[in-house]
């Protein structure tokens, strides 16, 4: 019964550590292209790691550049030639 | 009877799940239209990119597309100073368009700290107390900056500033004007370099950065 125990909980850990590590490098395909344009925007690129808060990371790093203003200035969409 | 309640169960929460996944979309696309229009790219790409999420491999092709947002060159960085007198400074600037036709100008930034040009052992040092300088390979008025390599033309390039924000300008040197990694040219007229990294005159790189 122990050994059965045992087995599980190693198997559950197992799954765990294989989750966080899937978790952290899909994570890192978000941080690097967002650590570029939060400094892009004149943010420090460290905010990007909201990406590691399962779920909700990539709604809070749009949310924050979506609805801050940008310290480097931000543009607006180029008028058609007339 | 049993297996009617389970399955309603399922429809349920699928239904829930559904609901928050549209929720997510919206909320996602809406906040993606405005970080794209902030970026000078249209809104609509930025919703689009995530409403792809819809395809089969829409994931995939959003992510590449965040890649691509985030390396590309973005339009705000286009040199739009239309309110800065010293952008349009010089005689290769260029001719202001039809009344209707300027862009607004960007916003003025309320750092007003000086910059640094470092690279080949020289480092130059400026700030907005002038509204032009001279990048040239010899020693010249008060305005210039001197990178002291054969690849630099005698004068080379132009910065501008103004409002907290510097503009980079050809000025038709053989050695060639590049913006991380992009070839400015003579016909680009001045473009605002106030985020880039590194510029490129002639066969030296120089990196930006604030005092």
């Amino acid at each position: 019964m122990m050994t059965v125990i045992g087995w599980l909980i190693g198997l559950g850990m197992f799954a765990l550590m294989a989750i966080l590590v899937v978790h952290v490098l899909f994570a890192l395909l978000l941080i690097v292209p967002s650590w570029r344009i939060f400094e892009r925007a004149g943010f420090s690129g460290l905010l990007a790691l909201f990406h590691l808060v399962p779920v909700v990371g990539p709604f809070i790093v749009m949310a924050i550049l979506a609805f801050s203003d940008w310290p480097n200035g931000e543009g607006r969409p180029q008028p058609a030639p007339q | 009877m049993i297996m009617g309640f389970d399955i309603a169960a399922l429809l349920g929460l699928f239904g829930l799940t559904s609901a928050f996944a549209l929720v997510a979309l919206v909320l996602a696309g809406w906040m993606c239209w405005r970080i794209a229009e902030k970026a000078g790219v249209p809104g609509w790409a930025g919703a689009a990119a995530i409403l792809l999420t819809l395809t089969g491999i829409g994931s995939l092709i959003s992510l590449i597309l965040l890649w691509v947002f985030a390396f590309m060159r973005w339009p705000r960085d286009t040199l739009a100073l239309a309110g800065g007198p010293a952008m349009r400074a010089g005689p290769a600037a260029t001719p202001p368009p039809a009344p209707g036709a300027l862009p607004p100008p960007p916003k003025a930034l309320a750092d007003r700290r000086g910059w640094t040009l470092t690279g080949a052992g020289v480092t130059l040092a400026f700030d907005d107390s002038r509204a032009a300088y001279t990048l040239t390979g010899e020693a010249g008025g008060p305005d210039a900056l001197v990178v002291p390599d054969p690849s630099v033309g005698r004068p080379h390039a132009r910065l501008l500033t103004a409002s907290g924000r510097i503009g980079l300008q050809d000025l038709g040197s053989p050695g060639g004007t590049f913006i991380d990694g992009a070839r400015l040219l003579p016909a680009h007229g001045p473009r605002d370099i106030t985020a880039v990294r590194t510029i490129k005159v002639g066969n030296v790189e120089l990196a930006l950065a604030r005092t």
